[in-house]
């Protein structure tokens, strides 16, 4: 998914309130920004990814807790 | 020379005892008052368990201006939260709802658990940096308000320095030992609400004398006359009626709602209305219970919240759903016959020149204990 395909669906799971999407896309805007070592950027969709799978109680707040924990951007969690 | 009228002339006997002054129904200076030294001071209803009947069930409540959030947490417990994060102060949840995982901030994301605990602060480090050294999780999570749920309502003890509740309501909770039980509610048909143009002490004080039983409700005359009551009050704790002649609902088939278990005789044609101080009403009978918040919207403004709860689950009993819908019906008709009367004092205060009134010494001890506890609750918030 390119850049701006990525952003039209990111703006539109956000209208939806569709928090599944939004876990997946904001992961995957994080992995495209880690594959460059643009590292804060990838924290920042990685902290994206993290609060609306925390939100909804999604396995996947885990795993993106520990990315975040692993780089020093936050604190580790007990689930 | 103290600027609000002297409350003595109630805190005496009732044989010679005025009722609260006007100001205390028509005044917003003294509703703001009453609302620190009488509502958030002690143990005051703010809603019921059945509301929030799952693990996740969030339910913002406006109380007299200050917005609470009650949550059902994964061990089942009901917590009651000030509804506000704690970081710019956005309101949390503005609708009831269901949280399936956190309590996220819709402003900038900070989230809480179900006991209220900070779990994520995004970014407050800078962009993709989730912690800082001086922001510490465990200093900031949701404030939480003291609270105690009995007979599935909900108390909350805003100021946190009343004694604990089962010390305060221990003598009524004793009195009511044989109600100690399961209780489930009946269902949407079960739950109605008035709003009535009163001020919410003189629902209280309807509710728990039975001298205009004979005039409002005639039509319990014929089996439940007014020597067949007699007044319960307990100075400083709580006040209400008792009739000797409860009779149970039955339909045209004879049916009846099944009893609560193991209740002492006294229950047979016994049943009791006692109003819990400040703000709830409960009643209790041998095959249903009911309990009502009275919601003080603003000094001349109320709503009642009226819940009814039974011996036995509707999913248990679904063949006595017309029984609990008569039931609700009756109940409704009584208390929709109390409205005149509550919103005709409302407006009887009004009168300029009234004094606060003059008890009945037999039938208004019920009515003049709470005066008396309302004035001494009052008298102790100006002595702080």
């Amino acid at each position: 998914m390119d850049r701006g395909a990525l952003d039209r669906a990111l703006l539109e799971a956000h209208a939806l309130q569709d928090a599944p999407a939004l876990v997946r896309l904001y992961t995957l805007a994080a992995e495209e920004r880690e594959a460059v070592q643009d590292i804060d950027a990838a924290c920042f969709f990685l902290t994206q990814a993290f609060v609306f799978a925390l939100e909804t109680g999604a396995v996947e707040a885990e795993e993106l807790n520990r990315k975040l924990a692993d780089r020093g951007r936050a604190h580790r969690m007990r689930f | 020379m103290n600027k609000h009228s002297v409350l003595s002339s109630v805190l005496t006997d009732v044989n010679t005892a005025n009722g609260l002054p006007n100001e205390h129904y028509i005044d917003p200076v003294i509703f703001a008052e009453e609302k620190r030294s009488v509502l958030y001071a002690n143990w005051s209803g703010i809603g019921f368990g059945k509301d929030v009947p799952e693990v996740g069930d969030a339910r913002p409540v406006d109380f007299l201006g200050m917005p609470l959030l009650i949550v059902r947490d994964r061990d089942g417990e009901i917590g009651v939260f000030q509804n506000t994060c704690r970081h710019r102060g956005m309101i949390l949840v503005d609708e009831p709802k269901k949280i399936s995982g956190a309590i996220r901030c819709p402003y900038h994301s900070w989230c809480y658990d179900l006991k209220g605990k900070l779990r994520a602060t995004p970014h407050v480090g800078g962009p993709g940096q989730n912690k800082h050294d001086d922001v510490n999780p465990d200093e900031l999570g949701l404030i939480r308000v003291r609270s105690y749920v009995w007979r599935d309502v909900i108390f909350v003890n805003v100021d946190g320095e009343a004694p604990d509740f089962e010390q305060v309501h221990g003598p009524l909770i004793e009195r009511w030992q044989d109600f100690e039980q399961p209780i489930f509610h009946g269902g949407a048909q079960s739950s109605f609400k008035l709003e009535v143009k009163t001020n919410w002490k003189l629902a209280v004080e309807n509710y728990c004398e039975s001298y205009h039983l004979p005039w409002i409700h005639p039509g319990l005359n014929s089996y439940s006359r007014l020597e067949d009551h007699y007044n319960i009050e307990l100075r400083d704790h709580f006040s209400g009626q008792g009739t000797l002649v409860y009779r149970q609902l039955s339909d045209d088939a004879g049916a009846k709602m099944p009893d609560f278990p193991g209740l002492g005789e006294t229950w047979d044609e016994g049943a009791e209305y006692i109003a819990v101080y400040p703000n709830v009403l409960l009643g209790v009978q041998r095959d249903h219970s009911f309990a009502i918040v009275l919601e003080p919207v603003d000094h001349e403004n109320t709503v009642e919240h009226i819940e009814l709860y039974y011996a036995k689950s509707e999913q248990e009993t679904p063949e006595l759903d017309n029984l609990r819908t008569l039931n609700a019906q009756q109940w409704k008709a009584v208390f929709e016959e109390d409205v005149f009367v509550v919103e005709g004092m409302q407006k009887g205060r009004h009168g300029a020149l009234f004094d606060g009134g003059r008890f009945s010494p037999a039938m208004d001890g019920p009515t003049h204990n709470f005066h008396h506890w309302v004035a001494s609750q009052v008298e102790n918030g100006r002595s702080d």
